[in-house]
């Protein structure tokens, strides 16, 4: 809210001197989360050795973070500029339709099969530029509407949100594809390379580059100074219609990459789902430290933020608690990560 | 800065830490297989893991297989998705999967998404028993439990024919197409209906479980043919949006509406006279057959690869059969 009074996080000097109370509130503020993770990883191994800490176990609980957290990091470039993407999700299966269709229309197969395609990986890698560039398309679109239009991105991404997922059903007629190619579904899908299910690599690489894009290229820089003040960067040279354009790009383009994964992950489109990934992929990169209001923001925080919830649904299933509560317990998780995001910059600014 | 990164090496650490303790835990007991942590003795436990949380139909069937397990002596656990939706319901599946169960009962929310998850369970030597709905591939299922929707859906237009003596305009309230058990009470909807001379169909309307839009669909054909005759719901929430949609349109009682399912609100509907006839499961008997085949594939015995359930139609007066067959989550 108050935009204006916020000092850029790097000219904030270190406290030379700290109290003991003072360096508990950082701590708290800065890895408290990554604590969280580790608490819940280490109750639930103690209370369920034998089933949840099986390698079978964290390999699946990583596999079914790795879809939302390439969505999440999308949304976190968005939400460090102090916009936000409500589309993504849309986005996905928009994209996830287009790119199975262009496999299927490609591998000779009627659109009415049902079960697996045996298309090659050419037709494969078509797909996935097919399913990028959609998801790109729909990003485009939000970043022309935010960067260039007054509305709210808020507005913007709800409107695309219904558009994608209409167009998704017109394509369709509301009929999920079947026919997905077998080489995708057996390598990519279930597949694993050195004992590392694919999706996971796939994951890891989009949170690499994107963390090593966030920190060491220029493109962080101006979206983290886009967030922060969007006047003072441009007046800094920031060339900030064009920033936010490459954000919600990007976003797109990562939605549309996790339409990809998910076709591989569920040999089907899944055109009734996805509708909770948009505040899914919110509550996560907030609960990574990303403030809503921009300007603040980590790659590991997100993938973190990605892991909680899931960690919290499996584990409290393995345990057996009614599966109420866990929608309890994500509510209540994410109000006091935002609370302690509050002190943080209540701090900040004060000093 | 220097403190955060400080915290976030000792997190890396920790976490590894934890990373490593697992690991070795695993490694030392490799017979792990087939009884549970900290659980000795026979594996009788059980999961059910139903179509969505917070649904009467399936509150319901969680509702019979607690009842039927107490009493068979079986452990059971039941878990669920907040949406009906494959892609939650994956890791829903996969948590049951680490859990180790002897049998896993499962409400697979879409026939192919869910096979190579359930694929996985049977994998650990799980018994597997799907229920309500059904895999693309069910040659991995022990027993399917179903109930025929496309002669439930033939139900629904026989009870409209005679409502409505064989003439009038009808409309079809549905979920988009994709859920296979609606899209079959469709089918055996129109494929009756087509028998019926003197009947013009308008074809289906679809809302998501929302009976605000299925409201507005409603006063919406109204106005496009006022001389609108029958409704079929095929499910709850379309019912209540269509009995809120016709008291709008003043329509109530004069335009014959019938639905699937008994969930209390249409029970309601029905006794009120806003509905005209329910076609009604039996989600608590679905829950007890569950249990009961559950039980005799950790016995070893012989169970029949295809149960289906009752459907029962509920006509306007029957108040004690309504009562009988209403979705109660009272347990």
């Amino acid at each position: 809210m108050r935009l204006t009074d916020e000092s850029p996080k790097a000219v904030v000097p270190e406290a030379a001197e700290q109290s003991l109370s003072e360096r508990w509130r950082e701590r708290l503020g800065g890895g408290w989360i990554l604590l969280l993770l580790v608490v819940l990883l280490a109750v639930f191994t103690i209370l369920r050795p034998a089933q949840f800490a099986t390698p079978f176990n964290l390999s699946t609980l990583a596999t079914d973070a790795a879809i939302l957290l390439v969505v999440a990091i999308g949304q976190a470039f968005v939400i460090m500029t102090a916009g936000i993407d409500l589309s993504v999700g849309s986005v996905l299966v928009f994209s996830s339709v287009t790119s199975a269709l262009t496999m299927l229309a490609l591998s000779g197969e009627s659109t009415a099969t049902y079960g697996q395609t045996d298309a090659s990986w050419g037709v494969i890698a078509i797909g996935l530029v097919v399913a990028v560039v959609s998801g790109l398309a729909w990003g485009l679109i939000n970043g022309l509407l935010v960067s260039r239009t007054r509305i709210p991105a808020l507005i913007v991404t709800l409107g695309t949100m219904g558009m994608a997922l209409g167009a998704a059903q017109v394509i369709t007629n509301g009929q999920d594809v079947r026919g997905i190619p077998a080489l995708l579904v057996t390598w990519v899908g279930s597949g694993q390379l050195a004992g590392i299910p694919v999706l996971i690599l796939v994951a890891v690489v989009v949170a690499v580059v994107a963390a090593v894009a966030l920190n060491k290229t220029r493109f962080g820089t101006w979206t983290l100074a886009t967030g922060s003040n969007e006047e003072a960067a441009r007046r800094s040279g920031v060339k900030v219609r064009a920033q936010l354009l490459k954000v919600y790009a990007l976003s797109g383009a990562l939605a549309g990459l996790a339409g990809m994964m998910a076709i591989a992950r569920f040999s089907t489109t899944t055109i009734g789902g996805h509708t909770q990934d948009n505040l899914a992929t919110i509550s996560a990169v907030v609960l990574g430290g990303t403030s809503l209001f921009g300007g603040v923001g980590t790659i590991l925080g997100t993938v973190i933020g990605v892991f909680i919830p899931v960690i919290l649904l499996n584990g409290f299933i393995i345990l057996g608690i009614p599966p109420f509560w866990q929608t309890i317990a994500m509510g209540a998780v994410l109000v006091v990560a935002v609370y302690i995001d509050q002190m943080k910059r209540k701090k900040k600014t004060l000093s | 800065m220097k403190h955060r990164s400080i915290i976030v090496l000792v997190g890396i650490a920790a976490l590894s830490l934890t990373a490593c303790t697992t690991t070795a835990g695993d490694g030392g007991s490799p017979t792990g297989g087939a009884t549970g942590g900290g659980r000795s003795g026979d594996n009788t436990n059980v999961a059910l893991v139903l179509g969505t949380s917070g649904s009467p139909f399936y509150e319901a069937m969680a509702c019979g297989a607690k009842a039927e397990a107490e009493k068979l002596g079986l452990t059971l656990e039941v878990s669920a998705a907040a949406q009906f939706a494959a892609d939650a319901q994956v890791p829903v599946v996969n948590a049951v999967t680490a859990s180790k169960p002897a049998v896993a009962a499962v409400v697979p929310t879409d026939a192919q998404a869910l096979q190579a998850p359930l694929e996985s369970l049977v994998q650990t030597g799980a018994k597997l028993i799907t229920v309500d709905q059904t895999l693309a591939d069910p040659s991995i299922v022990d027993s399917a439990i179903v109930t025929d929707n496309v002669e439930g859906g033939k139900m629904a237009a026989q009870e409209i024919n005679t409502l409505i003596g064989g003439q009038g305009k009808v409309l079809v309230v549905t979920q988009p197409p994709g859920s296979t058990a609606q899209d079959q009470r469709v089918e055996g909807f129109e494929t009756e209906l087509a028998t019926y001379p003197g009947i013009e169909y308008l074809g289906p309307q679809y809302a998501s479980n929302d009976p605000q839009k299925v409201s507005q669909i409603i006063t919406a054909t109204l106005s496009a043919h006022p001389d609108l005759a029958a409704v079929f719901a095929t499910n709850d929430q379309g019912a209540i949006g269509a009995i809120t949609g016709l008291q709008q349109a003043n329509k109530t009682g004069e335009v014959k509406l019938v639905a699937y399912d008994a969930a209390t609100a249409e029970v309601d509907g029905l006794k009120n006279g806003a509905i005209q006839a329910l076609i009604a499961q039996n989600p608590n008997e679905e829950g007890v057959v569950a249990m009961q085949t559950a039980k005799a594939l950790i016995d070893g015995e012989e169970v029949e690869k295809d149960i289906v359930t009752d459907l029962v139609v509920v006509r306007a007066g029957e108040n004690d059969k309504a009562d009988k067959y209403e979705y109660k989550a009272n347990c």
